[in-house]
């Protein structure tokens, strides 16, 4: 709306309550890399004193450097799975050319709308009665499930602002299928690939309920890990490895911001 | 190879990993549901619907997720309509602000709060400071907390569902509502409002799924004695080991959020499509 049509106390209201709001929504963030500053040994916002043991603390821990690992291991690798899988879906459901197209699309994101909990406890007891224990590899496929949904959407979104004569012009030309998919296709689908692989390392790398449902002794996740102290005797430690994960998001977000841009992303 | 050939390939990998790993194990979830000792029953589901504690835990999930979904919606209404009109600058401020809770872990956020609820922590202290609350006031293992934490997790999905409505609306109908005579509240209610309905919608639906289904967050702020149905389930699934009751209760939770999901997929689908 033009800026004059605005009333001045709308104005004002405007600035209080997005002030309110950010802080709200940042507050336990800030308190989180707050505490992980402390000296003391006991968890105070504001902290007392300033130091970096805490930070010390988890990096010859081996609870949870192993944990860190762990997350790093399975992330990466759901990062590959679900990049291949879900790029390559994104890209047949984007030709618009398999029969039943749009309930391939709800077929391909529909873990996004079904509650993770449902699905853990599915994953579970379906492992158990197939395979026997649960081990990193359920874990893995688990979270490749869920992250694809996040690749396909990315994905498709580029590519259906994509011209899509040029892989015509590209085949009249004489260039045959594989050479159309990896000079023309994926170069035009690379920002909705590249954004869809970060979300893919994001979610896996942050997922809780999946890996507290499928953990055991040995396959405990950074959140599953934190789950835990949180549950019984939480210290500063756990606000540390907290600030190294949320540092970890912000890095995450400026990257996906220069490969999409995150107005786009935010309007899908 | 034709065309179609190409395609089937490309989408096959994924096609088999969804079916074999995502619904096959639900299918095998709703089957161990109905499992008993003597071919099917539906006794869990009546231990279930039967014991008054557990009709409780119910109905607490409800209530909370309906009071969760109405805070969000108010919060988040005003919150997507000033992104949405503001500079293209502010608007990416904004974006990141909202969006950087939404990629932490939900484990780290509740920690923020763990914190920051706590006896001795800045909430409480403050409202003692202020005289609003008695010595005694606590706000962790309560109701409160667990909605404070719920909102603050959901209210990202709830702005940016109705942000992308909002910003589909011309802007020149709300000029010509305050030109012909309307207050500004007045254009709000009048057209914006009405125009970004299905934004509300779809995210209030959202936020609800999400909301009766977690129990990360539940867990930490409540404690134990304020069980929600998810917090219910895990607890079959670890502690007790009763897995087929786990499975009823899933079912259970499924059903109730299938009666809100199928409308949502409609709209979000009439929106893509």
């Amino acid at each position: 709306m033009a800026s004059f049509l605005v009333p001045s106390w709308v104005r004002l209201a405007a600035r209080i309550f997005i002030v309110v709001t950010v802080i709200f929504l940042l507050a336990p963030l800030v308190v989180v890399v707050g505490v992980s500053f402390s000296e003391s040994q006991f968890i105070a916002f504001p902290p007392d004193g300033l130091s970096l043991r805490w930070y010390q603390t988890v990096l010859s821990d081996t609870v949870y450097t192993s944990a860190f690992w762990t997350s790093i291991r399975i992330a990466l690798l759901v990062t590959v799975s679900a990049t291949l899988l879900g790029g390559a879906a994104a890209i047949a459901l984007h030709r618009r050319m398999l029969p039943g197209s749009a309930f391939l699309a709800t077929f391909f994101l529909s873990p996004l709308v079904l509650p993770t909990i449902i699905y853990a406890i599915g994953m579970l007891m379906f492992w158990s009665a197939v395979f026997g224990p649960v081990s990193f590899v359920t874990l893995w496929i688990g979270h490749t499930v869920i992250a694809i949904p996040y690749v396909v959407r990315t994905t498709l979104a580029v590519l259906s602002e994509s011209d899509p004569f040029l892989e015509e012009a590209a085949r009249t030309m004489g260039a045959g299928r594989i050479q159309r998919l990896l000079y023309v296709v994926i170069p035009q689908g690379l920002p909705g690939l590249g954004a869809g692989a970060f979300f893919a390392f994001n979610i896996s790398f942050d997922e809780a309920v999946l890996s507290l449902f499928l953990r055991k002794p040995g396959l405990t996740t950074l959140p599953v890990q934190i789950y835990g102290q949180l549950e019984f005797s939480p210290d500063p430690s756990v606000a540390a490895v907290s600030t190294i994960m949320i540092a970890l998001t912000v890095v995450l977000i400026l990257v996906i911001d220069r490969m999409l841009g995150l107005q786009r992303f935010a309007s899908t | 190879m034709s065309d179609r050939t190409e395609n089937l390939l490309l989408a096959a990998p994924g096609l088999f990993l969804l079916a074999l790993a995502f619904f096959l194990p639900i299918g095998q979830m709703l089957a161990l549901s109905v499992e008993g000792p003597e071919g099917p029953t539906l006794a869990h589901f009546s231990r279930f619907l039967g014991d008054g504690f557990y009709l409780g835990v119910l109905w607490r999930t409800v209530r909370l997720s309906l009071i969760i979904t109405v805070i969000c919606a108010l919060i988040g209404f005003p919150l997507a309509y000033i992104m949405a009109r503001v500079g293209p600058r502010a608007r990416l401020w904004l974006i990141i602000l909202v969006i950087l809770p939404l990629m932490t872990s939900v484990v780290v956020r509740t920690f923020g709060w763990v914190v920051l609820l706590s006896r001795n922590g800045l909430i409480p202290e403050l409202l003692r400071d202020m005289g609003l609350a008695g010595r005694t006031f606590a706000l962790m293992q309560t109701e409160t907390a667990i909605v404070i934490g719920m909102v603050h997790v959901l209210l990202p999905f709830m702005a940016l569902s109705i942000l992308g409505v909002i910003s589909r609306i011309d802007t020149r109908l709300e000029e010509a509502g305050r030109t012909m005579g309307c207050s500004f509240l007045q254009t709000i209610r009048t057209i914006v409002l009405p125009l970004s309905l299905p934004g509300v919608v779809a995210g209030s639906l959202l936020v609800f799924t999400l909301s009766a289904s977690s129990f990360v967050t539940p867990n930490l702020l409540g404690g134990p004695r304020l069980q929600v149905l998810a917090a219910s389930i895990y607890k079959s699934v670890t502690q007790t080991l009763d897995w087929p009751f786990a499975a009823a209760q899933a079912v259970i939770l499924f059903a109730g959020i299938l009666l809100v999901l199928i409308p949502y997929v409609r709209l979000t689908a009439r929106d893509n499509g």
